[in-house]
């Protein structure tokens, strides 16, 4: 079957056009298109519903019985397990907008399903699909630049505005009645890593250098921005070593601290007894030269790299390491060196003679804290001379359920914070910029001719679709909605959008829901650009 | 709306927010009987046989196998009130699938379910604003008996209740006051509960629990020629074992002298010796160790005349170094390399008895150098009994605690929800939107509890609570009054002793809220059934 649609290219194939196959190839790419769309409106359907700040939430039980709550549209697409290739190309599509904006994840996907809604009306009407294709790059195009005239600027000085963009994304998340403690957190957390960039001359944020730490235990009240860093590893206090120690001199030690171990095949050989007690005693020399090197350098906090072959610690060096009051931290993870390194400002060192007093980072106060749950971490705070800039979260919460979803939803307003920090632009939320878009883009469809002017009047109507949900979504009536955002649109009021608070449509900008444009100008390319992508397909060919 | 490929199973909208709170209704009603001082027990049989009987909410409901992945929400409900709480965690199930099965009707109403989630957030606000502002009173004043009375309030309903609530409530007072931590850096109070000693011993009646002074190890000395009395003792905490000392693995012992052997052994011994020898010369007289001890190794405790126990419990152990100020020694080694003991490791108390509690030998450590310290001795006449009453007394003492650390109390037996409700009712009629109707449902609501609080007393529930409520009506300041569920009438109850820590009450309704706005905020239901659903995760 699929041999015909090969051929058809093929100059062989000129001739065949004429004959049945030809017919019976246009018929299959209209199943195939047909086919791929459905499948990926299916997904975009699924999301609609939690679309926006009413939007609700979805329950994914997976085989194991593990049950997940969440409001995010790209966490909700990746955990669905989708199977129709098409569809893929949709939750795809959402790990993208997660990736380049961290935000807008379920807006992408709606605008995507309703952009394929219009594009199948056209293509019933005989448009070919590349033409369509064409057609939404142009009204993209318009698109962006109806963006970028909406758009204000935004003073990164100004922390109000950074807030309540922040809180405007957390503001549809199932932990949405803490945004007024989130956003904060969100803001200074990125502000605080902000760093300018050489090439461009603007700013540059690199959300690694952002930490969340996930404690189970506690409420979401107790989340916090620490100043400073946190581990999550307790401090090994079996043989009562200190808990809490200022003016701290920090190690971070890749060796261990624990007698070498003679290779598999060897073995000591113990021939009289006086040699047995020699065995011991030359144990404890071992470890205790180690332990007086490592306090000769004036390190009194040692943070040690978890290690597999060795015992990172034995119960006699921890002895020592307590007599000599030094405060130990065992089991840090190699992922974690780099940023614990780069944030307290020091090098790691791996081998105990390499350990000196540059080496070291100075670190005001060190403790080990019990939180509310009975929980405990290590905070390190007053770091003296940092690396570069980084900051560290702690997310708490009842349990797994509460505490991954508070996470995403941070990570989200983290995303927003930094898409106004690459891109210092601000567009009023509530829908007002697609309706805007709307507006323009049907204007301008009268300006064009042909069919170009029917495909840029279709994705025109196709943003609609935006508001129409946030509105249904918010228990208002969409129609009525719609109708009414258009009249005070195309009275040029373009800050008019949907206010869910009220449940009416007002100026959108004085309500304080801000979004960067960031967010919104990639949903409105990758979306386009996915739509288009899905339409030049005209055939499933399945190969092994 | 198109049909997704996906491999599993897709409900939406109102048959999911249906299936949900029909699941939550079905495990409040599990636990709706067990309320309330008159409330009565569950006997829970897993599927090994083994039987625990409770009253306890949380505990019902940890047993329970609960499949509704709805359902699992509000078990992690119970889980948290129990965690910060402590106590209530019958009530706030209870309140949760009320909420739900009011909101649910509600929507089903066609009142969008946005509409209803801000109308119970809004309803919960005035509570919890309510609860601190005017029906919680600052027990300052009140002194030692409100505490006693709280936790008499938290037993009343459990096995303990009604004929030894004296002296339970007192006990956990005792007991609770007991571990009072002053901060060393922030300076306020602490209480951890972790430290409240409780020892379960099967065997006599529960009016026989009792706290003993002293802390009881559950261990006794490791030979029989051992003293079972010291006055003045000093004790060393050792986490260190005390038999033969064994080469480590890779030291291979090639001998070809077969005197060599002889003498190789005896200094295996020795070593171990020298460490005991250590510790008798440094003075002292109880040594306690996690690990454990060679016969060979008691004799030299036993000649010496001290007390020696092996396989202490990390945990005890840890509380005895606290409370005698010894060091809990994981080596011997010092800073020279050589192996010495010294006499500023060794902790001190009073005395220490070996006393007998059924078959068992306990040894009591008594009057620390640093703190004192109780155990709370309970009796039953079987395990599960007795389990129950560790459960009991364990909520009790985390009810003084809630109050010592919060200072403010409420009226119980449903005297806060009954004001809560017309202070609620009140206030929706300040509201002029479709929340109105919201608020006044969680009104209503709120009345479950002292709805099922009659109803488990056999009482009759619609006149009590009709006297109730005209009471409350009749004046603000009689906020206080509550039912008296075994007489039958209302009485003012925070005169008649029957108070709840304050924070409890807010937590409670806040949690209840919160879980019924989780479960309604879900509108679809995504079962998965593929082979391997960590692989869409990753891919």
């Amino acid at each position: 079957m699929a041999k015909g649609g090969v051929g058809a290219g093929s100059g062989a194939g000129a001739l065949k056009r004429r004959d049945g196959s030809g017919v019976r190839t246009t018929q299959k790419s209209k199943d195939v298109r047909l086919s791929n769309i459905t499948a990926a409106k299916g997904v975009a359907d699924a999301v609609r519903t939690s679309l926006g700040p009413r939007g609700m939430d979805k329950m994914i039980e997976v085989k194991n019985g593990e049950v997940l709550i969440t409001n995010d549209g790209a966490t909700i697409l990746q955990r669905m397990n989708v199977q129709h290739p098409a569809a893929k190309m949709l939750v795809d599509l959402s790990k993208s907008q997660d990736i380049e904006a961290g935000d807008g994840t379920t807006s992408v996907v709606v605008i995507a399903g309703a952009l394929l809604s219009a594009s199948l009306s056209l293509l019933d009407m005989g448009i070919h699909p590349t033409i369509i294709s064409q057609g939404f790059q142009t009204a993209l195009d318009k698109a962006v630049t109806v963006l970028s005239g909406m758009a204000v600027p935004v003073d990164l000085n100004d922390r109000e505005t950074l807030l309540q963009a922040a809180s405007t994304s957390l503001n549809s998340k199932v932990v949405s009645q803490y945004s007024s403690l989130l956003a904060p957190i969100a803001v200074d957390s990125v502000l605080r890593v902000k760093r300018a960039d050489a090439n461009s001359g603007g700013f540059s944020v690199d959300l690694n250098d952002v930490r969340t730490v996930k404690k189970v235990g506690g409420t979401i009240d107790d989340c916090e921005l620490v100043d400073g860093l946190v581990l999550t590893q307790e401090c090994a206090r079996s043989a009562g070593g200190p808990t809490r120690i200022s003016g701290a001199k920090v190690a971070l030690c890749q060796f261990q601290i624990s007698p070498p171990k003679t290779d598999v095949e060897n073995s000591v050989v113990v021939q009289d007894y006086n040699s047995m007690d020699r065995i011991l005693k030359e144990e404890r020399q071992h470890l205790l030269q180690m332990v007086k090197k490592i306090k000769a350098s004036g390190a009194n906090v040692l943070l040690i790299q978890k290690s597999i072959l060795r015992d990172a610690v034995t119960d006699l060096s921890l002895h020592f390491l307590a007599k000599v009051k030094i405060m130990v931290i065992t089991d840090v993870e190699r992922s974690e060196i780099e940023f614990i390194s780069k944030s307290l400002g020091c090098t790691p060192v791996a081998s105990v003679d390499a350990l000196t007093a540059d080496k070291l980072a100075k670190v005001d106060l060190v403790e080990e804290v019990t939180l509310s749950g009975e929980e405990k971490v290590v905070r390190l705070t007053g770091i003296q001379n940092a690396i570069t800039p980084t900051s560290s979260i702690l997310v708490r919460g009842s349990n797994n359920l509460v505490l991954d979803e508070a996470e995403r939803s941070l990570h989200d307003a983290l995303c927003v914070i930094r898409s106004l920090v690459r891109k210092q632009f601000m567009i009023a939320g509530g829908s007002a910029p697609e309706v805007e878009m709307a507006i323009k883009l049907a204007q301008y469809s009268k300006e064009l001719s042909g069919m170009e002017s029917h495909c840029v009047r279709a994705y025109a109507d196709a943003l609609e679709v935006v508001p129409y949900t946030l509105a249904e979504n918010a228990g208002l009536s969409p129609v009525e909605i719609v109708t009414e955002l258009r009249r005070r649109h195309a009275l040029g009021e373009y800050n008019t959008g949907i206010n869910v608070k009220k449940g009416r449509v007002t100026d959108i900008l004085e309500e304080n829901v801000k979004m960067p444009l960031l967010v919104i100008e990639s949903a409105m390319r990758l979306a386009t650009e996915c739509v288009r992508l899905l339409l030049r397909i005209d055939d499933v060919v399945l190969c092994r | 709306m198109a049909a997704l490929s996906i491999e599993g199973s897709r409900s939406s909208g109102q048959d999911v927010r249906s299936g949900n709170v029909t699941a939550c209704v079905a495990i409040a009603n599990i636990v709706k009987t067990s309320l309330g001082p008159v409330g009565l027990d569950k006997m829970l049989v897993d599927e090994v046989g083994d039987v625990t009987v409770t009253n306890d909410g949380a505990t019902i409901i940890k047993q329970l196998e609960i499949e509704h992945p709805a359902g699992k929400v509000l078990a992690e409900l119970a889980a948290q009130q129990d965690d910060e709480i402590g106590d209530g965690t019958t009530s706030v199930v209870i309140m949760a699938a009320e909420l739900l099965r009011c909101a649910n009707q509600l929507v089903l109403d066609k009142i969008h379910p946005t509409t209803v989630i801000s109308g119970l957030r809004m309803a919960m606000r005035e509570c919890v604003k309510c609860i601190k502002k005017e029906l919680s009173t600052p027990t300052e004043k009140l002194g030692r008996d409100v505490l006693v009375n709280a936790a008499k309030t938290s037993l009343s309903s459990k096995i303990l209740g009604t004929a030894e609530s004296d002296l339970f409530a007192n006990m956990a007072v005792d007991a609770v006051l007991q571990t009072k931590t002053i901060d060393d850096y922030s300076g306020k109070a602490r209480y951890p509960l972790s430290s409240v000693h409780i020892l379960k011993a099967q065997g006599k009646s529960a009016h026989e629990s009792h706290i003993l002074e002293g802390f009881a190890l559950n261990a006794m000395g490791a030979a029989q020629g051992m003293p079972t009395y010291l006055k003045g003792v000093r004790i060393a905490c050792l986490d260190i074992d005390l038999r033969r000392t064994k080469m480590k693995m890779g030291v291979s012992v090639l001998v070809n002298n077969p005197d060599e052997m002889q003498k190789m052994a005896d200094r295996e011994l020795d070593i171990t010796k020298e460490r005991i020898m250590a510790i008798l010369n440094a003075g002292g007289n109880l040594i306690l160790t996690t690990q454990g001890i060679d016969d060979t190794s008691l004799k030299y405790f036993v000649d010496a005349g001290v007390i020696a126990c092996r396989r202490v419990p990390m945990k005890d152990m840890k509380r005895i170094a606290a409370m005698t100020g010894a060091t809990l020694l994981t080596s011997f080694a010092d800073l020279d390399g050589n192996e010495t003991f010294e006499a500023s490791m060794l902790g001190s108390a009073d005395e220490c008895v070996e006393e007998r509690v059924r078959d068992d030998k306990l040894l009591l450590i008594k009057g620390g150098a640093k703190q004192r310290s109780n155990t709370v001795l309970l009796r039953g006449p079987n395990e599960i009994m007795c389990d129950e009453m560790a459960r009991s007394f364990h909520d009790s003492t985390a009810v003084v605690k809630r109050v010592l650390e919060n200072n403010a109390v409420v009226a119980g037996g449903g005297a806060v929800e009954v004001a809560l409700s017309l202070h609620l009712e009140n206030f929706a009629l300040s509201i002029s939107s479709r929340e109105q109707i919201v608020v006044t449902e969680f009104a209503d609501a709120l009345l479950v509890i002292p709805k099922t609080l009659a109803m488990n007393a056999a009482q009759d529930a619609s006149e009590l609570l009709a006297k109730l409520r005209a009471k409350h009506a009749e004046s603000p300041a009689n906020k206080d009054w509550g039912l008296d569920l075994i007489e039958g009438q209302i009485r003012n109850n925070l005169e008649a002793g029957v108070v709840e820590p304050a924070i409890s009450k807010v937590k409670s309704i806040q949690f209840a809220t919160e879980a019924a706005i989780t479960i309604l905020r879900i509108d679809d239901l995504i079962r998965l059934e593929g082979e391997n659903p960590n692989e869409a995760l990753e891919g």
